[in-house]
């Protein structure tokens, strides 16, 4: 029946697009649909928060901790809520992982706190005692790269239309005038921890990376959006 | 038969012999269903491929070409007309009529919810905890507390729920620490959502604050000082919270916790985030039960 087709090289390679096109809008369209847009009063990454999320991918915790909770009761019941395409609008790429060696993170901002990131980041037995996480007591000291996260947040704005303000644009001295707003941020976090150098780093104007990521970790989760928050 | 087949029977027989071998010198217990149908497995896989092998290798060496062959050819390289066995051909036909039936029928497009099935799952799950655990009796109530506290609370509680160290409260130790009363006293408090309202701060000073404090922080033993009487307009002459219109003061009890889980707290010691969307009433209750009993009452 198809003898014709196979000694024609050009119409077969026409069926062939054909196939393998249709597979592939399979799979794209519906990243296009609506269940992929931001959910309701989802806000954008503050610049802190992306500096805190590529500490959390230069450490590579997405090795041991997922971001998707799966709408099953076993795992709403640990986790909280199970996620929504929408959540995951302005990730960059997302952070879903794939094994948990830890726990599921994507809701962590709802049920810790800055103090206990901190005991949990410089000596995770100190909080959980049967922990394997290894400590991150670099973290403390190493300086964040917040120029990196701004040049991302402008990145996205014009690309993408990540819906930022008006203060957030190209070039150096954008970046300088907007500092002084990462630099509040960041020390409210520090304000909350207890480790000294942390606070003495934060106010001579540098952004240790276990703030960034402190104010990251706090970020994920309903916290992001106000929609849904119970009064 | 031929020497091809005698040489594959002994090969066979010794790939039984090898796997019977393993399984001696192992030890398996052969009782064990699993372990003899493993067995037995390993057993046909040796058998089949040599049974598989031989007859290839037969066909290889006696089959010659025939059949028609097709009109085209490349470079002289032409292909026989193979029609399809009439079996396939219908299995084929067959895969696709189930095809359409799944689509418009079966299982129509967008027909079913992961969501859906979620809900229902957990309606289904809910109902039937709730009727099991409605007329719990304490000590079920004290293991499902621990099993909750252990999961949700010992992170920063500690597992013995000691507040590792000063990180959290101490249900241990029991009693809210002096500081932390004196921290209340002097910044109120409107966390909590009771009905009585927002605590105004600096409802006490200076001694009469550190008597409050010594007071409420030693179990609320002993003489009560005069002072105290600005805490029981709202919390009670007994500090019990007025049969909860304020938080109770005195004790841990049912509703002091509830309001705690669901509002999240916010004291002397640092931030607890509320968990109001993880706990049902009946697990709330067996949370106190459970953190009432770390006092060792």
């Amino acid at each position: 029946m198809f003898h014709w087709l196979e000694k024609n090289p050009f119409f077969f390679a026409v069926g062939v697009f054909l196939v393998i096109a249709f597979a592939g809008l399979v799979e794209i369209l519906p990243n296009f649909a609506e269940a992929s847009r931001p959910v309701a009063g989802l806000r954008p990454y503050t610049v802190l928060e992306l500096a805190g999320k590529e500490v959390y991918k230069k450490d590579n915790c997405i090795a041991c901790h997922s971001q998707l909770i799966r709408p099953f009761k076993a795992e709403t019941d640990r986790y909280g809520q199970y996620s929504l395409s929408g959540e995951y609008a302005y990730d960059r790429p997302f952070l879903w992982g794939s094994k948990r060696t830890g726990p599921d993170l994507h809701r962590v901002g709802n049920y810790r706190t800055t103090d206990w990131h901190e005991n949990h980041m410089w000596e995770p037995t100190s909080v959980v005692p049967g922990s394997i996480m290894p400590a991150y007591k670099h973290q403390f000291t190493n300086t964040a790269d917040i120029a990196t996260a701004y040049a991302e947040a402008v990145t996205v704005k014009n690309v993408f239309h990540v819906p930022y303000g008006d203060d957030i644009k190209a070039g150096e001295k954008a970046f300088d005038a907007y500092k002084p707003k990462i630099l509040a941020e960041a020390k409210k976090v520090a304000d909350q921890m207890k480790n000294k150098d942390v606070k003495d780093m934060v106010a001579a104007g540098k952004v240790p990376e276990v703030v960034a990521l402190i104010s990251y970790l706090n970020s994920l989760g309903r916290s992001r959006y106000e929609a849904n928050k119970v009064k | 038969m031929n020497a091809l087949m005698a040489k594959g029977l002994l090969f066979a027989a010794i790939l039984i012999g090898a796997t019977i071998y393993v399984v001696n010198s192992m030890h398996i217990d052969l009782s064990d269903p699993i372990n003899l149908i493993t067995m037995i497995g390993a057993i046909a896989i040796a058998v089949l491929t040599v049974g598989v092998s031989i007859k290839y290798i037969n066909q290889m060496k006696t089959d010659s070409a025939s059949g028609e062959l097709a009109e085209e050819n490349w470079d002289g390289i032409g292909e026989y007309k193979n029609e399809l066995p009439s079996g396939w051909a219908f299995s084929f036909l067959g895969t696709m009529i189930w095809a359409m039936w799944y689509w418009t029928m079966g299982y129509p497009v967008n027909a079913f919810s992961q969501i859906g099935q979620y809900n229902e799952e957990v309606k289904a799950y809910n109902a039937k905890f709730e009727a099991t655990n409605k007329n719990a009796d304490a000590a079920t109530l004290q293991q499902m507390g621990e099993s909750i506290f252990l999961v949700q609370c010992a992170p920063c509680h500690g597992t013995t729920g000691d507040g590792l160290s000063g990180k959290a409260h101490d249900f241990v130790d029991g009693r809210i620490s002096k500081k932390q009363v004196l921290a209340v006293i002097k910044n109120g408090s409107n966390q909590l959502g009771y009905q009585m309202g927002a605590m105004p701060p600096m409802m006490a000073q200076g001694k009469d604050a550190e008597d409050i404090a010594t007071y409420v922080a030693g179990g609320m033993k002993g003489k009560q000082p005069a002072a105290f009487a600005a805490c029981a307009s709202c919390h009670g002459a007994d500090g019990k919270g007025m049969n909860g219109m304020a938080a109770n003061i005195a004790d841990y009890d049912e509703n002091l916790i509830t309001h705690v889980v669901k509002h999240g707290k916010k004291g002397a010691i640092g931030t607890m985030p509320a968990f109001h969307d993880r706990m049902t009433p009946i697990q709330i209750k067996a949370l106190a039960t459970y953190i009432k009993s770390l006092r060792g009452e």
